[in-house]
């Protein structure tokens, strides 16, 4: 008996530490993104002192401070911090649920579908921001009953889903290259945010439908984050477990379609955020418990770094999709070797 | 006896798409013994074992738990009673020993609440009778197969089920881990009354090991009960389509089935 309770008490000590590192992590994250959204607000062509950053935020006119922090870095802070959550988490979501780093909203052509429909608004309807939000969602859900119905076959395929996500993307990549080249020049510079994804000229008029969709979806996806990590161990452990797994997946797919249509309506698509922050937040925290917060954490982080380097290590200024694309893509391929050995693909 | 349940399928028939596997299956599931499913390779038995575990729609028939068919019992209750493993189930890369069983507590928990006490004990209860416990902390990638598959099984028992059922848990494993699993399965059976439906490959090892034996050919029950009773030459040809010697097992005295075959049989040697 008494051997009993010691080994019962390391396999709870060894459970706890684990979710200990959970918490700890998650911690190191939000303050690194909050430490990072005050460098956004006080870096730029002059650095402004904490104080009169916070000063002007709380309405007080300061010469000079008030425009570029009130008008121009603040709106920039929110649209990167909200969309890498929302690419973070849309991304998590997907890649646990199909069981494949690749299967995330950029390769499976939701992030372009929806990038399609936003440009086909501002650049041929000129619609307002409103309506681009809602044809983004529209066409990223079609997007996704597109390839469910293509990738279908005799039985379902994770290879194919990707394969056919690929050809979906590339496709749909040159919709948006045509319509940017007959875009009207006045339009050439808001369509061309939808080529790589860029903070530059975030409104804070354009922001409330991103923020109000990070803000009621997160607390949805995260209850239904112990279903998804059930839904992992594949379609029969967790139905005898006791998840309803077809109400899981779709109330899942819904909110994560949700999530990277806005975001990509708001900023466009920043390259492969939704695919590094899962495996990232994955090898911070481990995988025993959900990890759909850490993941929005770090998508946010790597939004915000990636934008303030791209703003001030070059002599250039670089739209923050650049950045990302130039960490993102090694990785890619680095993924792709990896599996191929594994013979996963 | 509190762990004592009903559980029957009336009138059962099911399959994949339209085509029909198991047709007219009448039967009730002993209560607190272990029952082993056998027929040949295709015949429906693991068809059967799903359709029983609520994992496939039945087409037409019922599957009744006390009384109540399974299709009406909310998901999360009926998988508090019933525990099932799958025959191929997936890991999630990287994962650890405890934390996977540790799923298995998820019928338990409720929306909000965190792990209870009472979780961590069932889960240390199902590694110990799995005999797993010292793997707790280790990546689930390390174990051999013949590990990796106590620990699904301790899921499945982490789960504190009366009823568990379990799809071939011994395929594609040396014959001592055979051994070793479907005993721990019995000591399962023997000291908690779990009671226990398989699907095995092995007709000698279901003969032994099974207190109740339900044979199946072309997706009908052809024939069922004891062991001595159902294990007979002319059941096992007619199932099997096999000519075989049924004799008295040394070790158990259960029916040992000896194949008959082409070769090496006394009577051409001679």
């Amino acid at each position: 008996m008494k051997n009993q309770s010691i080994e019962f008490n390391f396999i709870q000590l060894g459970m706890q530490k684990r979710r200990r590192r959970w918490l700890l992590v998650t911690g190191i994250l939000t303050l690194s993104a909050c430490l990072l959204c005050c460098l956004m607000l006080t870096l730029g062509n002059t650095v402004y002192p904490v104080n009169d950053v916070i000063r002007s935020l709380m309405g007080e006119q300061i010469q000079g401070v008030t425009f570029a922090v009130n008008t121009i870095r603040f709106p920039r802070m929110l649209a990167g911090l909200f969309a890498g959550l929302a690419f973070g988490i849309a991304g998590y979501i997907f890649q646990t649920m199909l069981r494949n780093p690749l299967a995330n909203p950029d390769i499976l052509g939701i992030t372009s579908g929806s990038s399609v429909a936003a440009v086909f608004c501002i650049t041929v309807l000129h619609t307002s921001n409103k309506i681009v939000s809602i044809a983004s969602v529209v066409a990223g859900l079609a997007t996704v009953i597109v390839m469910y119905f293509l990738s279908k076959g005799r039985s379902f395929s994770i290879g194919r889903l990707i394969l056919i996500g690929i050809g979906i993307q590339a496709m749909l990549d040159a919709v948006i290259s045509y319509l940017i080249l007959v875009s009207a020049q006045q339009d050439i510079s808001a369509v061309l945010r939808w080529l790589s994804g860029s903070l530059n000229g975030s409104q804070l008029t354009e922001l409330p439908p991103l923020m109000l969709a990070v803000i009621i979806l997160t607390p949805i996806v995260v209850i239904y984050g112990k279903q998804l990590n059930i839904l992992e161990l594949g379609e029969q452990t967790a139905s005898s477990l006791g998840v309803s797994t077809d109400k899981t997946r779709i109330i899942l797919i819904i909110c994560a379609v949700f999530l990277v249509a806005i975001a990509t309506a708001t900023t466009g698509p920043i390259a492969f955020i939704s695919f590094l922050a899962g495996p990232i937040a994955n090898r911070l925290v481990g995988v025993g418990a959900s990890n759909i917060i850490p993941a929005g954490l770090v998508g946010a982080n790597i939004v915000l770094i990636a934008d303030l380097i791209g703003q001030f290590a070059f002599e250039y200024r670089f739209p923050v999709g650049v950045i990302t694309g130039l960490v993102g893509a090694p990785y890619l391929i680095y993924l792709l070797i990896k599996m191929n050995r594994k013979g996963e693909l | 006896m509190e762990k004592t349940h009903l559980f029957r399928a009336d009138q059962l028939a099911s399959g994949y798409d339209d085509k029909i596997i198991l047709k007219n299956i009448n039967l009730e599931i002993p209560s607190n013994k272990i029952s082993v499913i056998i027929g040949s390779n295709g015949c429906g038995k693991s068809t059967l074992l799903k359709t029983l575990a609520k994992l496939i729609k039945p087409s037409s028939g019922d599957v009744t738990l006390d009384g109540k068919a399974i299709s009406k019992i909310p998901p999360k209750k009926l998988a508090q009673i019933l525990g099932v493993l799958p025959q191929s189930p997936i890991v999630p890369e990287g994962i650890t020993v405890s934390d996977l069983i540790g799923r298995g507590r998820f019928p338990h928990q409720s929306l909000f609440s965190g792990w209870s006490k009472k979780d961590y004990e069932a889960v240390a209860e199902a590694m110990e009778i799995m005999n797993v416990t010292e793997f707790a902390d280790l990546d689930i990638d390390e174990l051999s197969g013949g590990q990796r598959q106590r620990v699904w099984i301790a899921m499945a028992l982490a789960q504190q089920t009366d009823i568990l059922f379990l799809d071939e848990p011994t395929t594609f494993l040396d014959i001592t881990y055979q051994v070793e699993i479907l005993d721990l399965l019995t000591d399962l059976n023997r000291k908690h009354g779990t009671t226990i439906v398989m699907v095995l490959h092995d007709i000698n090892l279901s003969a032994r090991y099974g207190d109740y034996i339900f044979a199946i050919k072309n997706g009908r029950l052809v024939s069922e009960g004891a062991p001595q009773e159902v294990i007979t030459d002319s059941l096992i040809h007619e199932i099997f389509g096999m000519k075989c010697v049924v004799i008295d097992d040394p070790v158990s005295h259960t029916p040992l089935v000896v194949p008959s075959g082409r070769y090496h049989s006394h009577n051409n040697a001679d």
